[in-house]
């Protein structure tokens, strides 16, 4: 998949966005793994374990030059988890990207082997990830769109 | 523009980046998703019948290898990208084509 990510970006069309769904597993994040991303979104839960994940993610992430790090926060029910999502990412000088509320209907499209698009266009997760949209379109505009090498 | 996505398995990345795709893609962007999960599921996320998902043949291992210039290893294509996304991509909705990775051989990472 390494090369590939690389490859799809730079070879055909400039304006194609890849949105690449990675492995969960954190030694993925390897030097060829995600060297030729623009931007790297980070989702993790309120809670701990999930926060820890990022936690080792964004460093590295870092490290090997991808320009736009965010974390995004998911499955937020309370303005506690929030908060909770929020200081972890300050005090790690994390950038939190969105948050995206928790969504009973992400469980009930699942259900129905659904998209949530499809579900429920309007779904509050969905308008929270119009939000997503924007980032990636700011920056795909303002970065010249991937020709980094 | 290359966006991954990447969490904790159970985060809801799958659902995020199906999401994003279908967003991107209706306000005029072409998008391919790619899903480098060994388990994949974004298919499904992104709301392609699973006749479609079916015929879907996943992208084999060995259009890359392995290229050693001293330290450094990257792996790099064998065949035009062009030829790979004819071949293994399919158009699902709001055109989002979808690419699904065959399971990555951890012995590889670099």
């Amino acid at each position: 998949m390494r090369g590939l990510l690389g490859e799809l970006a730079t070879g055909t069309n400039g304006e194609t966005v890849t949105v690449t769904d990675m492995e969960a597993s954190i030694e993925h994040m390897s030097r060829a793994t995600v060297r030729h991303v623009d931007a790297m979104l980070m989702v993790t839960e309120p809670y701990f374990r999930s926060l820890e994940t990022v936690g080792r993610m964004a460093p590295l992430a870092r490290e090997l030059g991808i320009e736009h790090v965010w974390a995004v926060a998911n499955k937020v029910r309370s303005s506690r988890d929030e908060e909770i999502i929020r200081s972890y990412c300050a005090e790690h000088s994390i950038e939190l990207g969105a948050v995206v509320p928790w969504d009973e209907a992400i469980q009930e499209a699942d259900r129905e082997g659904r998209a949530l698009m499809d579900y429920e266009p309007a779904a509050p997760a969905v308008v929270a990830v119009q939000g997503i949209a924007d980032l990636v379109e700011d920056k795909a505009g303002s970065n010249g769109r991937g020709e980094r090498g | 523009m290359k966006v991954a996505v990447a969490g904790k398995g159970g985060s809801g990345k799958t659902t995020i980046s199906a999401t994003l795709s279908r967003l991107l893609a209706q306000r005029g962007h072409k998008v391919t998703a790619i899903d480098g999960d060994p388990n994949p599921n974004l298919g499904v996320a992104l709301g392609m019948s699973t006749e479609r998902l079916g015929d879907l043949t996943r992208v084999p291992k060995e259009i890359m290898e392995v290229k050693e210039e001293g330290e450094r290893r990257t792996l790099v294509l064998t065949r035009p990208v062009e030829e790979i996304e004819a071949e293994y991509g399919t158009e699902g909705p709001d055109g989002v084509r979808l690419m699904v990775m065959t399971g990555v051989d951890h012995a590889g990472a670099g």
